[in-house]
């Protein structure tokens, strides 16, 4: 039985896609037989950034209304051969899903795959709802600014409110990703920093990615940027993947290099 | 602060002026989440007070200290 990993973050724009897409290729390159699947009902994402837009022809509405099976609907990633995709349903009707058809299908997936990542949609309304609905863990998103934390914050109370599995007294397993860090501005005092974030949300941290020009350019190629060789994000997203696989993995030394100015700077603090 | 903060005439850090506000806002909206009831409280309790005084408003505010959980209530009294 397969378990189910949910990416949620609250607000929009933080990188759930980008991370979904990145820990996606990362489990699958690891060996695991994965599903990513995108539910953000009305909008797309998740098929760019993983470059399989031009081979979706269902969609995971599609599936639930029982007018194609799951098979049909599931796209092989190009390069990740145990790599699926569900995309989302272009739908204008955002109450389409249902808790009995999101069960089924993700109960029907659990039967096929070890591990099945959902890409939560921004919000916290019904598609928010759907996604953590039969989650078995979360993994907040959030970047180092005040807004995007105070809606982590949001999210992370009522997660448990809203799933099946806190339901039966259990707890979803809940890890914070701090996306978008830049060492330089925590140093200078200008970014939150890591200790800050985690010290405000109160949940164990799984990883950080620094802010990366080439996490832009790879989703500009559909080609997610965490098989790429000595780049310190895709080596973040990597060290992600074997964490939640349940492998201690030290956590990587991002902090910014110093310049000879601020090394000055040091001697007299 | 550093010599060179000092020096350079420097404010106190963005990054810490974010966090206060972070803790401030969010010590609030985690009350208010955690107490959905506290509408329907100060309600009820205008009801009870009345019946012996008059009462202009009732304020309520939750406060953590330490581990202790308490909820004030202030009764403002009319004339």
């Amino acid at each position: 039985m397969g378990i189910v990993i949910t990416v949620t973050s609250g607000k929009g724009g933080v990188g759930k896609s980008t991370t979904t897409a990145n820990l996606a290729v990362g489990l699958a390159n690891l060996g695991k037989k994965v599903v990513a699947i995108d539910f953000d009902i009305g909008l797309r994402n998740l098929d760019m950034i993983l470059g399989l837009e031009n081979r979706i022809v269902y969609d995971v509405v599609d599936v639930m209304e029982g007018r194609c099976n799951l098979a049909q609907a599931l796209i092989n990633d190009k390069k990740s051969k145990s790599l699926y995709f569900l995309p989302a349903s272009q739908t204008k009707d955002k109450d389409i899903l249902s808790k009995e058809k999101v069960k089924k299908l993700i109960e029907s997936l659990k039967e096929s795959f070890d591990i099945i990542m959902i890409d939560s949609p921004a919000g916290i309304e019904s598609g928010f709802e759907h996604s953590i609905f039969l989650a078995d863990r979360a993994l907040i998103v959030s970047t180092p600014d005040v807004s995007s934390v105070r809606d982590a914050d949001r999210v992370i109370g009522i997660i448990d409110a809203k799933s099946e599995k806190a339901k039966n007294g259990e707890e979803v397993e809940k890890h914070v990703i701090i996306n978008r860090i830049r060492p330089d501005m925590v140093d200078a005092g200008n970014m939150l920093s890591v200790e800050d974030v985690l010290s405000i949300l109160a949940l164990p941290l799984i990883g950080v990615i620094p802010d990366d020009e080439d996490i832009i350019t790879s989703t500009n190629l559909g080609s997610p940027i965490v098989t790429k060789e000595k780049s310190l994000s895709a080596e973040s997203y990597r060290r992600i993947a074997r964490r939640i696989l349940g492998e201690e993995v030290e956590f990587l030394d991002i902090r910014a290099k110093k310049g000879l100015f601020a090394s000055l700077k040091g001697m007299f603090k | 602060m550093s010599f060179w903060d000092n020096f350079f005439g420097a404010k106190k850090s963005t990054a810490n002026v974010a966090k206060d506000r972070l803790k401030i806002m969010l010590s609030h909206e985690r009350a208010s989440c955690k107490l959905p009831y506290l509408d329907d409280l100060r309600n009820d309790l205008i009801a009870v007070i009345k019946k012996y005084t008059k009462v202009e408003d009732i304020k309520i505010t939750s406060h953590n200290n330490q581990n202790v959980e308490f909820l004030e209530v202030e009764v403002i009294l009319g004339k």
